[in-house]
């Protein structure tokens, strides 16, 4: 491969407010450009395209998680250590430490309650009619069972979904959404010092095996509260954000809502479908460790990467009309949402079960979703709702 | 063609069998049986098994000629 060529340079902000909301065009202008394209205002390269996008995932000794996460120097330190934000050996060791927790295989007693969960909240909505499907829907099943899964105390969690937005505003260029995140992930942070410092975990939790590791000396006390704050903080907007997006896409695609309908084996391609083409996590970064090419463009070492997941899951040489929701895609499992290899997202057992429970729920009872009033709720890294009011129609 | 699976890897995601049900099998346990384990892939499964390979969310599969 031939690595004369240079990157493109795109002089856009893509965290504006405007570009937030529609972001497809300037992913869609990215992809045009080049497999690596250099963000002047976010001195970063973009990797806008599938195959690259992928690679570049696959390839984690070339690119780096710790300090490469996020868009800005501060969060990077602030999250130096975290599971995230660590590569090689200490990261297989952290996630060792709790990602045996969160397999599928772990969680399959776990299947039921989630159901059941799911069931009645669904039956209770569905009886209302009309409701917030973000506010009443998607948030609340993660709600009722992630906190306590990880044995979050009763008290603060009231500030769980403030903190884990800010978490995720922080990963973005320094912007106004990124400062104003600072002090609340310090917030968060202090907090999760807290509960490492008493313990005050609910016995047999998540939050309690890594206390247990801790007192094994498997982890520092350090890691501990990094540990207690890693799967949380990712655990809940990311959820919330399919479900609120698969109400809304399937109030404008009906025929899709039926196909499910009549086949409801469909429901987990349909979960990996949603994800593709409205990814919860824009984008992740890399810091490339040496000098490298990504689709024979030079990335020189020390270099900053952004992995644009929500334009890779887009991307027209991968995904025939990729702008078109089908549920019945062959290949919609390839979709990069989760992300992939030694980072891919641990919690995926459980939030494809959340989602594929609610969508089980929804479509014994449901026959179309009318949708009201919408607002997006802006943030650097999740794309998402902020509301969505919807009006059900059933059977009788 | 062959498929080398990294079992430590492997967390159970069990989209490999959602893709291949012939080729991958997750037990009662959750654990991986890959049916064709240290063997060339017959020809009739092997796009099954590429596909399933695809699938694998934490990359614990992997194709080799």
């Amino acid at each position: 491969m031939t690595t004369t060529e240079t990157a493109p340079t795109y002089s856009g902000d893509i965290y504006t407010d405007a570009a937030l909301l529609e972001p497809y065009e300037d992913y869609r202008a990215l992809r045009e450009l080049s497999p690596a394209v250099w963000l002047e205002k976010h001195g970063a390269y973009a990797v806008a395209r599938y195959d690259e996008a992928r690679a570049v995932l696959m390839d984690s000794d070339t690119f780096r998680s710790a300090n490469g996460i996020a868009l800005n120097e501060p969060a990077n330190e602030a999250i130096l250590g975290c599971t995230l934000a660590s590569d090689g050996e200490l990261h297989a060791h952290l996630r060792q430490v709790v990602a045996h927790r969160l397999t599928p295989r772990a969680l399959r007693p776990m299947k039921d309650l989630v159901r059941e969960r799911a069931d009645e909240l669904v039956a209770e909505l569905v009886e209302r009619k009309s409701f917030d499907a973000v506010a009443d829907l998607a948030r609340a099943l993660p709600l009722s069972i992630v906190p306590d899964f990880i044995g979050w105390p009763q008290e603060g969690r009231e500030h769980l979904l403030r903190w884990a937005g800010a978490n995720f505003d922080s990963f973005g260029p320094m912007n106004e959404r990124a400062q104003r995140a600072m002090p609340q992930c310090g917030e968060m942070a202090a907090f999760g010092a807290e509960v490492v410092r008493t313990g005050n975990v609910l016995p047999g939790s998540l939050g309690a095996g890594v206390l247990e590791a801790r007192d094994k000396g498997e982890v520092t006390t350090e890691q501990t509260m990094m540990l207690m704050l890693d799967y949380l903080a990712p655990s809940l907007d990311t959820t919330i954000s399919a479900v609120g997006s698969a109400i809304w896409l399937f109030s404008q695609h009906p025929d899709q809502w039926d196909l499910l309908r009549e086949d409801p084996s469909l429901i987990p391609n349909a979960v990996n479908e949603i994800v593709r083409i409205e990814s919860p996590i824009r984008a992740f970064g890399r810091l490339a460790n040496v000098d490298t090419e990504i689709g024979g463009v030079p990335v020189p070492a020390g270099s900053r990467v952004l992995v644009i997941y929500a334009s890779a899951n887009r991307d027209e040489r991968k995904f025939e009309r990729p702008d078109e929701f089908d549920v019945t895609r062959r290949d919609a499992v390839h979709q990069l949402g989760f992300g992939l290899g030694d980072h891919g997202c641990a919690g995926q057992g459980l939030a494809r079960m959340e989602t594929e429970s609610l969508l089980h729920a929804l479509a014994q009872r449901v026959t179309r979703f009318h949708v009201g009033e919408t607002e997006r709720a802006l943030n650097n890294l999740i794309r998402a709702f902020g509301t969505v009011q919807v009006t059900v129609d059933t059977e009788d | 063609m062959k498929i080398e699976v990294d079992y430590k890897r492997c967390e159970g995601h069990g989209l490999c069998e959602d893709q291949a049900p012939d080729v991958f099998e997750l037990d009662d346990e959750g654990d991986l049986i890959y049916q064709f384990e240290g063997q060339d892939v017959p020809a009739e499964h092997q796009t099954a098994a590429a596909r399933g390979a695809a699938a694998c969310p934490v990359a614990a599969l992997r194709v080799v000629q």
